[in-house]
């Protein structure tokens, strides 16, 4: 795990691979103190123990072995949703499927688990392909879509997650769960379809590895495949990817199912994993948009979501501890989220800077320096 | 099958679907405005929830119409921190819509949680106001069709009324006044009207912010007349399907009309449907709005393709 990621492309002076990570880290940096900053005076302004509650946010995850559980879990699932909004931004399709090819491939672990063979070593993999392959197609559908007709992808796997939605609520009421408990979760899988665990008494389970896993796939086949090449240069321009001979509707096509095959495996390290364990209705509560969060700040890079999900889910975590002990609700974290986006997509630069330059410089070189600060990739 | 039919095109099922569509009609002409200027606003669902929000926070501690303003209000305020970001900060349109479509789901909830002392979800407990309705029960009057165009159209929203004139307002700005043609003109191709000195980022600018005002004058409608009051949520991805509703619409005020009044139409439906089928899941019933934005999605996209074919094929 030593090699960085390359750097992005899209910038035309030249440079070393480690200046443009450094300079990427620094905006993200500068990001999220501001980030924090804005929550510090956020929880100043509503809550009456704001010490308390800020410092249940920044230390209340590493306290404990099981809130460290609960963070290990948080940041191998948000590496995961990372990674399939990572891929379809990189091919330039602003799909937002993860949540629907969840569900989809939440209910088909669950089907395997559920039937004769789940009782056997066999329900664990295959609960995990079936699965994959079910978010795969739930992918595949917008994608081509959009491949064939130009269907917009947004609309359409927003629309694609709604029905999941509802086709779980539905598939649960009527099929899995036992017919007249008036239930709305399905019986405990049996131990041999749950994830392994790795480390006792938490939830920090086979889905750790399997996200380590997904990282380096995803990093191996952008960035050391021919198909992740093409598959960059129908981001940065498909159209010059179609004069140069590449099938851009193809490895857009493609992306889009990779994605979905991982929104999949997102569901069974739901359902298969050792938090739940079973299948419920609306289990996932909007988890998987925060994919979006983590691939913006990881500009789309493999290695650099696990690293943007590690410091996440801890904050999450924090903000889930800070609503339970103090009386600052967990959405602040949106708050927070929201703040960290805008400032990464911006190409800002710090206030002072640009004051300094134009005090050393006089006002005649504005535009030199505008030029210079400005023209952030993408 | 007949007791469908018969329900479907009485006045009270019309008048349900003059309802539905009237929040969603507002958000598709934000969604209009914005693409016209050549942005796709993905954070019109988001700017409906703040709008709802701001509208009923604001409602019961003043008059209805302050409510109204306050959503209206609200939405031009996140149009115009999008306008900053996007035009001045130079941060994709799209990434700015997500991030207020992040602060909108948990930003409202906390918002709520805040303004009313710890309630989480929904504000069951702030008294707010609804938008009085226009009674027009003086078409009874008319002999014959009266009372069937009374009940079409008398109770109506005072907003609906607002959002048909709308449709023509921005049909005649767009397409008879010189800033219309502007607008048209920076989203076809801003080069061209950047070298006819036409301030194109000051139009992208106010586009945003009359795009996401609009879609808060829909969250109002949301919350003051088709629901009394916020929860979390509430929206349930109607800006998304006005986005698909503008495209639909072929990017025409009167299009976007009949787009939103079909996906009206649709969600009205499902209102309807489980009183007369009650073997119908409830699930798959509430799946309709969203399996009809797909498929018309597609149907126009081939439509739209065929279209491109011929032009290019001529």
């Amino acid at each position: 795990m030593t090699a960085p990621a390359p750097a992005a492309s899209g910038n035309m002076r030249p440079q070393t691979r480690w200046a443009a990570i450094r300079r990427e880290a620094t905006r993200a940096l500068i990001a999220v103190v501001i980030a924090l900053l804005a929550t510090i005076l956020i929880i100043f302004v509503t809550s009456k123990t704001p010490a308390e509650a800020f410092m249940t946010l920044l230390t209340a995850p590493f306290s404990k072995t099981r809130t460290i559980g609960l963070w290990v879990d948080d940041v191998a699932k948000l590496t995961v949703t990372g990674l399939a909004f990572s891929l379809v931004f990189q091919a330039r399709q602003f799909a937002l499927g993860v949540q629907g090819q969840l569900y989809i491939g939440a209910l088909a672990a669950s089907y395997v688990a559920l039937s004769p063979i789940g009782q056997t070593w066999l329900g664990l993999p295959l609960g995990i392909v079936a699965a994959m392959i079910a978010g795969g197609i739930y992918g595949f559908f917008p994608g081509i879509a959009k491949a064939r007709l130009g269907a917009n992808e947004i609309v359409s796997t927003l629309m694609l997650n709604y029905i999941a939605v509802e086709l779980c609520n539905y598939l649960v009421r009527v099929q899995l769960v036992a017919p007249g408990s008036g239930l709305l979760t399905t019986a405990k899988f049996p131990g041999t379809s749950l994830y392994p665990v790795l480390v006792a008494n938490t939830r920090i389970d086979l889905g750790v590895i399997l996200a380590i896993v997904a990282v380096l796939a995803v990093w191996f086949a952008l960035y050391r495949s021919s198909w992740g090449l093409k598959l960059r240069l129908v981001g940065h321009n498909a159209r010059f990817a179609e004069y140069a001979g590449i099938k851009a509707n193809f490895i857009m096509v493609s992306a889009m199912t990779a994605a979905g095959a991982l929104g999949g495996l997102l569901g069974s390290m739901f359902v298969q994993g050792q938090a739940f364990g079973n299948l419920t209705v609306l289990f996932e509560g909007g988890f998987a948009f925060e994919g979006v969060l983590i691939a913006i700040v990881a500009r789309n890079r493999p290695l650099a979501v696990l690293v943007v999900a590690l410091f996440y889910a801890y904050l999450r975590q924090g903000a889930q501890l800070m609503n339970i002990r103090t009386d600052v609700p967990a959405e602040v974290i949106s708050v927070v989220a929201a703040i960290i986006i805008l400032l990464v997509a911006s190409s800002f630069n710090l206030p002072g800077k640009a004051f300094l330059a134009r005090l050393f410089f006089g006002s005649a070189r504005r535009g030199t320096i505008a030029a210079a600060t400005g023209g952030a990739p993408k | 099958m007949n007791q469908l039919l018969a329900t479907i095109f009485s006045a009270a099922f019309l008048a349900t679907v003059i309802r539905t569509s009237t929040p969603l009609l507002l958000a598709t002409l934000g969604g209009l405005i914005a693409d016209l200027s050549g942005a796709l606003n993905v954070a019109l669902d988001g700017i409906m929830l703040i709008g709802c929000l701001s509208a009923v926070i604001a409602s019961a501690y003043a008059p209805w119409y302050v409510g109204v303003l306050a959503g209206l209000g609200a939405g031009a305020v996140v149009g115009a921190i999008m306008a900053f970001f996007h035009l001045r900060m130079k941060a994709d349109i799209i990434i700015v819509g997500f991030a207020i479509g992040a602060l909108a789901t948990g930003g409202t909830v906390f918002a709520l949680s805040i303004a009313t002392g710890g309630d989480k979800g929904t504000s069951i407990n702030l008294p707010s106001k609804g938008i009085p309705a226009v009674d027009l029960s003086f078409l009874t009057a008319i002999p014959g069709i009266g009372p069937f165009l009374a009940g079409i159209f008398s109770g109506h929203s005072f907003l609906s009324w607002v959002a048909a004139f709308l449709v023509f307002a921005i049909w005649y700005f767009l397409y008879r006044t010189p800033w219309g043609l502007w607008l048209r003109g920076v989203g076809e191709y801003p080069a061209a009207p950047e070298a006819a000195g036409i301030p194109v980022g000051a139009v992208r600018a106010w586009s945003l912010v009359v795009s996401a005002a609009l879609a808060g004058l829909g969250g109002a409608q949301l919350a003051m007349f088709n629901y009394i009051g916020f929860t979390a949520n509430m929206t349930a991805g109607r800006g998304f399907i006005a986005l698909g509703a503008v495209l639909l619409g072929a990017r025409h005020p009167v299009g976007v009309l009949l787009a939103a009044l079909l996906f009206g139409a649709f969600d009205g439906l499902t209102t309807v449907l489980p009183g007369l089928f009650d073997w119908i899941p409830p699930e798959l019933i509430r799946m309709i709005p969203f399996v009809v934005t797909i498929v018309a999605l597609v149907l126009f996209s081939i439509r739209a393709q065929r279209t491109l074919a011929l032009r290019s094929g001529r």
